[in-house]
């Protein structure tokens, strides 16, 4: 089986997140970066497919020179080769744009299984998967957990709400965007490291893919979320201030 | 000499049948050697050389080989009814070479000492002394092994029976020559009977742990110099101990040197909380996979003769390579044997590979976000570092996360405002890498040390004060395979420097405090409600750094110091070392409930720590042993609490 898993770089969980001047991006320059978590999870899923089945587990990621080191680390995981699309205004280009990306590089290698997380740390907008598969003209499943090769294509189990999940069969070639905490994220190894420098990156330029097109979505201003405490004391007796904070848990903070 | 005295007799006169069958039997015997020793020689030839060894600094050596082979320091300290026993042994072994060069000598006519020249008679009688000494150790020994069975020594094999009735007729056929005419049939009779037994011992040397004879001297002579001393891997295949092509000359050396003396595993805190590990057995299994696969083999060393379980199972502590008589190093070889399986892949642990997450994707070993490391700087208002104080305070992952860490760095941080110290923190600290260390993983340690190498350059640091004798053995020694380290100091060793100011503002008199100074055994308790505390070693502050009376200070001036039964060099290990914190359930007893239950027995109403990691680990276990257990404080804690309190 021949997987594709898309990864992308976001920045590391503990970095300093600064707003850029334009307000419309953050500052880069203190930050570290790290492999998108549902990513490290959608390319643990790949390892393990290939373990039991066999195959080739091919690594894409878009974005400049520094997701070199983020590509570097998936094929130190195991992944066996990789692509590279170079491109600098990740940033500025939708989820579309991204997508159109992403599909235009995974067209020319066939692949039986296109795996990714189910969304980014950074922007959370769960949609780059789902649009791969449309452009792809494939089939999807989103939110998964587990995936099981069958004679006729996969069993998969999604997550849905509330603790109850859905067990679905689909054929190959599909996409699937992975859930985080479904399987054991293995650790990185010297050993793996080093393998890692003699494995194929292969470098392909956004350029190339076609051109970028205007996106559907602008962004317009992005903000720190601002930090508000706001303790009530709530007067009365016993009686009085349960049944006001009952009241206030039901249609404030629509707990209850 | 006084001529009452006995004259050994010692034939001069062979025949040329006597001489041939000498030549003979010698030969048979050398040759009897060599067929068991060559293969073992040529195996530890060809075991890879060792990376990163030097012989320089000679002196060391010249000296450690002097104290521990010469004199058997370590062997007399370590046990010392057997180990004077087996120093006579070796003296006399000494004292013989000579005496047997020309015994053998004389067989062709050879001699050199003759029993009436005044050389040869002092020394025949200089022997003599020896030979009786010898005598009565190895007849000591002998019953030691076989009448009274210490069960560290394990099975006692036949061979030693009778390597030590070889030895005690050697001394015996010695002496009896001293009682026989100086020529005729007796005294030739008693050069046989020794020159038999001779030619019998050489080639049961290497056959049975007796080999230690020839190979401990070099051994201890080429060791690598520095406790627990990590090498570096060396080029782009070298993953650390995973088949017979990693194992380098010294490991290789090591395991043949091993006496079997069970020294390593009678204080081993896995093998006795009832788990699998025995340091002996890790030894004795790289010796059985040398000596059925040799070292050019590419059979895993984890398998079939050392298990993985055991070797994750290590605290680090190291009590055994600390009193290894034969010069072992376990730690090398034990980390050597995880690094093989962790930076290949090959360990799979759900605790440690969580560990190992933690620290690929985050800063600290705990696996909490950065920030929570920023609000305790930010609550207790501590400095950040700039390059103009004296100390760059490094917190640590417990010291920035764990609430009883933090406790002990408020502590510490009241103490040294009060003494007008001037200290800062780093804005951004990661994890020192012990954990991982350790536990062999060393991508993640390299990584974790050049950053925090890059920040301490960057911030200028010149010296570092640490809560955490892990941070400071790994600053100090680990990271000097990435660069050069700061100076780096224990708060134990700060505290018990500025005693004198503490103790005069907290109100001790100042008498007191110099004695404190000066001794702690030799303290008298100055008031009769002094609160007894007991002291628990730290291994990383104790073994590894040899810091055993600064916190001991610490104590005596804060109440009366107690001592568990296992102290100083001899301290039991909480548990925690060796990244094993972070591991999951042990086997078998827990360590940290064994010592817990140990410090308890004292009746010491207050157990001092001076390891955040001994720390969390009694927490637990003193919160197992009830109702009366002891309260349990860091050494910084005690010396804080009778401070005055603006100084807060």
């Amino acid at each position: 089986m021949k997987i594709i898993v898309a990864i992308k770089q976001v920045p590391e969980r503990d970095a300093p997140v600064r707003i850029a001047s334009n307000h419309k991006s953050i500052d880069e320059a203190d930050l570290n970066w790290a492999m998108n978590e549902p990513d490290a999870y959608a390319l643990e899923e790949a390892l393990q497919l290939k373990e039991k089945n066999g195959g080739e587990v091919i690594v894409l990621s878009a974005g400049p020179e520094r997701v070199g080191s983020t590509i570097r680390e998936a094929l130190a995981k195991g992944a066996d080769r990789a692509i590279h699309v170079l491109c600098d205004d990740l940033g500025s280009r939708d989820a579309l744009g991204a997508a159109k990306l992403l599909a235009e590089a995974i067209k020319p290698e066939n692949p039986d299984l296109v795996l990714t997380g189910l969304q980014s740390e950074d922007l959370g907008l769960g949609q780059t998967g789902v649009i791969v598969a449309e452009l792809l003209g494939l089939p999807h499943s989103t939110l998964i957990v587990q995936v099981e090769k069958t004679d006729a294509g996969l069993k998969v189990k999604r997550e849905l709400e509330e603790g109850w999940f859905q067990h679905i069969e689909l054929p190959l070639p599909a996409v699937l965007t992975i859930q985080s905490g479904g399987n054991k994220l293995r650790y990185a190894t010297l050993m793996g490291i080093k393998r890692a420098k003699m494995k194929e990156v292969r470098a392909v330029s956004a350029a190339d893919l076609g051109p970028a097109g205007a996106p559907v979505l602008t962004l317009e201003n992005i903000s720190l979320p601002s930090k508000q405490k706001s303790t009530q004391i709530l007067p009365g007796n016993a009686k009085e201030a349960a049944a006001a904070l009952v009241e206030k848990l039901k249609f404030e903070a629509r707990v209850l | 000499m006084c001529a009452s005295l006995p004259t050994l007799a010692e034939p001069n006169h062979f025949s040329l049948l006597e001489r041939f069958l000498f030549l003979a039997l010698a030969a048979a015997s050398a040759y009897g050697f060599w067929r068991r020793f060559g293969p073992i020689f040529n195996k530890i030839l060809h075991s890879k050389k060792d990376p990163g060894f030097s012989l320089a600094p000679i002196g060391r050596r010249v000296g450690d080989f002097v104290w521990e082979v010469v004199l058997q320091a370590r062997v007399i300290s370590q046990r010392p009814l057997a180990g004077i026993a087996h120093a006579l042994v070796f003296w006399a072994f000494c004292a013989f070479a000579l005496v047997t060069l020309n015994h053998c000598a004389a067989a062709l006519g050879l001699g050199f000492l003759s029993p009436e020249g005044w050389a040869g008679q002092f020394y025949f009688y200089f022997a003599a002394i020896f030979a009786v000494a010898c005598a009565i150790g190895i007849l000591g020994l002998f019953i030691r092994r076989f009448v009274i069975r210490p069960k560290w020594l394990g099975k006692t094999s036949p061979e030693s029976g009778v390597i030590a009735m070889l030895i005690f007729a050697l001394m015996a056929t010695y002496l009896a020559a001293f009682y026989v005419p100086g020529s005729g049939f007796a005294g030739q009779a008693l050069w046989w009977a020794h020159t038999l037994v001779l030619l019998a011992f050489l080639p049961l040397i290497p056959h049975t742990k007796h080999l230690h004879l020839l190979l401990s001297p070099f051994t201890i002579f080429l060791s690598r110099g520095s406790f627990s001393n990590i090498p570096p891997l060396s080029g782009d295949e070298d993953f650390g101990l995973v088949t017979g092509r990693d194992l380098t000359q010294i490991v290789s050396l090591q395991a043949y040197s091993c006496v079997e003396c069970g020294r390593c595993t009678e204080h081993c805190p896995a093998n006795n909380t009832g788990k699998e590990l025995n340091p002996k057995e890790i030894v004795l299994g790289v010796r059985a996979y040398l000596n059925d696969l040799g070292p050019q083999s590419e059979q895993p060393l984890l398998g079939k003769y050392n298990s993985q379980k055991a070797a994750f199972e290590c605290t680090t502590c190291g009590a055994c390579e600390f009193q290894c008589p034969v010069g072992i190093e376990h730690l090398p070889i034990l980390v050597g044997l995880r690094r093989g399986a962790v930076n290949t892949g090959e360990w799979e642990d759900s605790h440690g590979a969580k560990l190992f997450l933690a620290l690929e994707r985050g800063s600290n070993a705990l696996g909490l976000p950065a920030t929570e490391r920023d609000k305790f700087i930010e609550k207790n208002a501590l400095p950040i570092y700039d390059g103009t104080q004296e100390y760059c305070l490094w917190l640590g992952c417990m010291g920035a996360y764990d609430p009883r860490g933090r406790e002990i760095v408020v502590s510490l941080v009241q103490v040294m405002r009060h003494l007008g110290v001037t200290f800062g923190v780093l804005r951004k600290e990661k994890c020192t890498g012990d954990p991982v260390r350790r536990l062999g993983n060393d991508l993640l340690f390299q990584q974790l040390a050049e950053s925090n190498l890059e920040a301490l350059a960057q911030s200028k640091t010149k010296k570092i004060l640490s809560i955490c004798p892990h941070c400071v053995r790994t600053i100090q020694e680990d990271w000097k395979e990435f660069g050069t380290p700061p100076e780096v100091e224990h708060h134990s060793e700060f505290l018990a420097r500025h005693l004198p100011e503490l103790n005069r503002v907290s109100g001790h008199d100042l008498s007191h405090a110099e004695n404190t100074e000066k001794s702690v055994g030799a303290l008298a308790p100055a008031a009769p409600t002094k609160e007894k505390i007991v002291f628990h070693d730290p291994c990383y502050l104790g073994r590894y750094r040899n810091v055993y009376d600064q916190p001991r200070d610490v104590v005596a001036s804060a109440g009366e110091l107690v001592e568990a039964p296992r102290h100083r060099e001899r301290s039991f290990c909480c548990g925690a070392g060796g990244g094993l914190a972070f591991l999951g359930e042990e086997t078998g007893e827990r360590v940290s409930h064994v010592r817990a239950a140990e410090l308890v027995a004292t009746g010491a109403t207050t157990v001092a720590a001076a390891c955040p990691f001994c720390n969390t680990m009694f927490r637990d276990a003193l919160a197992a042993q009830g109702n009366n257990a002891p309260q349990l404080v860091d050494i910084a804690q005690l010396a804080a609490r009778n401070l005055p309190r603006e100084s807060n």
